[in-house]
């Protein structure tokens, strides 16, 4: 199926969900959104997951300097261009004003100021300890009642654990999926598929794991595997292609779209031992602690991490496995960190690429050659 | 520049305060192996806690560097220790006046020699923060920072780090911690809004913040002494905000309104550590308040009420300093008054909040939720807020490449402008001090023909 289609059954998906009465609550994806909350309040969570491309981004300076985010400026320039693909994104009822980065804030406050669309607002703290667990509480508390609000409902614990336990269910499975030997590009396709239809996509999910356990089709022989960390690939983003083209094969996803989103879930004793639903969600935020919105240890736990996962790689083939670290061009959090988080593998022996980017065509060429001789060195 | 320099001479409190700056490094070496106190590198306007403990020095970075300082500068300091620098200033203003050549060429070298050679330094910080691993897309403000810490951060030992909205201030706070020897850092996270209980929260952070400086300082916390520093630096936001509101909004200037200028500059560059002494700080401010209103009320100055008054803003992540030396050649004056935009020159509430803490508290509360802002919205709002204080005539608003919190918004603040103040604005990007000059000039002189 190509994005086209892609687009257009999503397309027909939502217009179903609204239909059936539901909201449609987008926001910029990211990895502290409690989209539980959203789906036990009845409405459907819609994370912006779409690659930009020259023509999005242009369009996104009318709002914000060109030295924005190339992520950030794509998602302005959805609803400024409105692609026939896109289409859906007029189904959107309200958008969620985050901080996971000031770009975030930015973009979020700009689609729902010049394209009307209704703001709903979610906050959190940089800093992961015991009070700002507490404020992250307070957050949720308010976005429960800005959700109550819209409809005149309260929303049930009893809902919210089930949503949650729904939620849970789904990305395990997910995280079942990921752990397939299976071609970089089409695991990306499904994981994103998944990300956006959320756990209404369980079933195909399911049928996806079967098919391809059963198949069990393997890595290409000859490709060289690699971690993608660093800025989330998003949907009808070419470097996957760029990145099998050059003899590379995508095995972990670290990332938004990828394991930042399906490593977050519950054990069970753990889902069973906190009664109110919202302490779960602040439990997950404590444990989020490789995601990049944090500070002041998101580099040493993303050095730890990914030097685990380095070695376990290392043990079961014998192989090196090569980290190339997605930076989108501006990025806060990810730029900044770069260098720092090469230089501090590199010291590991572990090869890293820093592969900076924005979305335009422009750049394919230098890209395929840096991917292409970092493949080489591994 | 000479004209700048003629008028700054005759401000004795703007010399101490200039002198302080660029002398910092021996003041601080004084403190720290003869006094044996400990530094703590503060940047923003966020210096108030440390104050808490005498034997803490909050320090912003780049005074911890050796400047290529002008020897007579050197001279003067000296000569002020005997004689005082009100006297030192009124015998400069003597030789100036007998109109002595090579004198008063020497007086001028060694006034722009203050604001060259910071400006020199932060370009070379700007290089070395590159050269260590800070990308070329992040802002000014950023880099230079980064710069000095690389350089000299062996001498601090703590940086007091505040979470602010911006993304890249928060992560440029955390690479800190990849410099060989990094220092300690000492966290207040400061809630993105005030929602339920965030004020508490936030007062207890301010503790757990206060916990790691008695750790360091050996001393135990006292209310009182912290109180007490809340009340100077209540004072010397009183003089700020008298020299933005009162004085920079007359029709009569104490001094050419380039030299007004260069004050403010100067004032936005020591009010982030208040030179490492408040009292002493405060003095100075009062000192320049009164020698300000005193100049004005025996008519020695300047009628400005001719010239539009244009805002430039935001300045404090970087900006090009030639910008108000070619607003005054156009026949404009130009004010800075970041500070304030951010509520930074707000009172710590201490008179009706008997916690010192707690007013402390709401004070950065405030400056988040209504000055800084956790959207672009509120953060507009207060460029308005500013603007319509300062009367404005016109605004400049300087783009900092690389900065997408507070220099990112001009879409959303032109039309507001447009909407609620009826005023001219113009946006200038900047990247670089000195890169971009003759752009700079050229546009300012296309918008500048709009008040003629």
């Amino acid at each position: 199926m190509d994005i086209s289609e892609f687009l257009l059954d999503f397309n027909l998906f939502l217009r179903k969900q609204k239909e059936q009465g539901k909201k449609i609550i987008a926001f910029i994806s990211h990895d502290n959104i409690p989209e539980e909350l959203i789906h036990a309040a009845g409405f459907f969570p819609l994370r912006m997951i779409f690659a930009g491309n020259d023509e999005l981004m242009d369009a996104s300076h009318d709002y914000l300097p060109p030295s924005t985010c190339s992520f950030a400026q794509s998602c302005i320039g959805l609803f400024s261009i409105k692609p026939t693909q896109y289409k859906f994104l007029d189904l959107i009822d309200y958008f969620i004003v985050s901080n996971h980065c000031v770009s975030d804030i930015c973009a979020s406050e700009i689609i729902t100021k010049y394209f009307n669309i209704p703001r709903l607002n979610f906050y959190i703290s940089y800093t992961i300890n015991k009070n700002s667990l507490k404020y992250f509480k307070l957050e949720l508390v308010d976005f429960k009642d800005q959700l109550e609000k819209i409809n005149g409902i309260n929303i049930k614990n009893e809902d919210l654990k089930v949503s949650i336990k729904c939620y849970n269910n789904f990305k395990k499975k997910l995280l079942e999926f990921s752990n397939l030997k299976i071609k970089g590009s089409e695991k990306l396709k499904i994981v994103q598929k998944a990300i956006l239809y959320g756990p209404l996509y369980l079933e195909e999910l399911e049928s996806n794991i079967q098919k391809f356990s059963e198949n069990h089709i393997q890595n290409r022989i000859n490709s060289k595997d690699v971690l993608i960390t660093g800025g989330s690939l998003f949907l009808n983003d070419y470097l996957i292609d760029l990145i099998e083209d050059a003899g590379g094969n995508a095995l972990y996803f670290d990332t938004w779209v990828g394991n930042n989103y399906y490593s977050q879930i519950f054990d069970d004793a753990v889902f069973d031992s906190i009664v109110n639903p919202i302490d779960l969600l602040v439990d997950r935020f404590k444990n989020n602690i490789y995601g990049d919105h944090s500070v002041p240890n998101f580099l040493d736990n993303k050095i730890s991490q990914i030097e685990q996962i380095y070695q376990d790689y290392l043990e079961k083939t014998g192989k090196k496995l090569g980290i190339i670290n997605h930076i989108i061009k501006f990025c806060d959090h990810i730029s900044l960190m770069a260098a720092h988080l090469k230089n501090r593998l590199q010291q590991k022996e572990i090869p890293v690429l820093n592969l900076e980017r924005d979305y335009s065509k422009a750049n394919r060429g230098q890209l395929s050659t840096r991917i292409e001789a970092f493949l080489e060195m591994i | 520049m000479s004209l700048i320099a003629d008028d700054i001479i005759r401000f004795s409190s703007v010399l101490r305060i200039a002198y302080n700056l660029l002398t910092g490094r021996e003041y601080l070496k004084r403190k720290k192996f003869r006094e044996k106190k400990k530094l703590i590198s503060v940047a923003l306007p966020l210096s108030d806690l440390v104050y808490g403990f005498p034997d803490l020095v909050p320090v912003f970075p780049i005074r911890t560097h050796t400047f290529k300082m002008h020897k007579y500068l050197t001279y003067l300091g000296s000569a002020s220790n005997i004689f005082g620098w009100e006297n030192v200033s009124k015998f400069l203003g003597f030789i100036k006046n007998l109109g002595i050549g090579d004198v008063s060429k020497i007086i001028d070298e060694i006034i722009d020699n203050v604001i060259e050679t910071v400006n020199e330094k932060y370009n070379e910080m700007y290089d070395i923060g590159i050269e260590n691993g800070i990308p070329t897309d992040f802002c000014y403000g950023i880099k230079i920072l980064y710069g000095m810490h690389v350089t000299k951060g062996k001498n601090y030992d703590a940086n007091l780090n505040y979470t602010i909205r911006c993304s890249a201030w928060n992560k440029y706070l955390e690479s800190l911690k990849t410099i060989n020897n990094a220092t300690k850092q000492i966290w207040i996270d400061v809630p993105p809004r005030n929602v339920g209980n965030a004020l508490e929260l936030l007062t207890e952070n301010i503790y757990e913040g206060i916990r790691e400086l008695e750790r360091l300082s050996g001393n135990s916390y006292n209310n009182n002494l912290l109180r007490d520093h809340f009340q100077v630096a209540n004072d010397i936001r009183r003089y700020y905000k008298a020299i933005l509101y009162e004085i920079s909004t007359s029709d009569f200037y104490p001094c050419n309104p380039a030299t007004f200028s260069e004050i403010l500059v100067i004032l936005n560059n020591s009010f982030q550590d208040y030179n490492s002494n408040a009292v002493r700080y405060r003095d100075n401010m009062a000192s320049l308040i009164n020698e300000m209103k005193e100049r004005i009320k025996n008519k020695i100055g300047m009628d400005v009420s001719k010239m539009p008054k244009i805002l430039i803003t935001p300045m404090f992540g970087g900006w090009e300093p030639k910008t108000h030396e070619i607003i005054y050649e156009l026949g404009g004056r130009a004010l800075y008054a970041d500070w304030d935009l951010l509520l930074a020159l707000e009172d710590i509430p201490i008179k009706t909040i008997k916690d010192p803490v707690e007013a402390y508290a709401y004070y950065l509360m405030n400056m988040t939720t209504n000055g800084i802002g956790c959207d672009n919205d509120i953060l507009t709002n207060s460029y308005l807020r500013i603007a319509e204080k300062l009367n404005a005539d016109g605004l400049v608003f300087n783009q900092v490449f690389g900065c997408h919190s507070v220099s990112n918004c001009f879409t959303i603040l032109k039309e507001k402008i447009r909407r609620e103040l009826e005023i001219p604005s113009i946006a200038l990007t900047f990247n670089k001090i000195g890169e971009n000059v003759e752009q700079v000039k050229t546009r300012l002189g296309a918008f500048m023909e709009m008040f003629r």
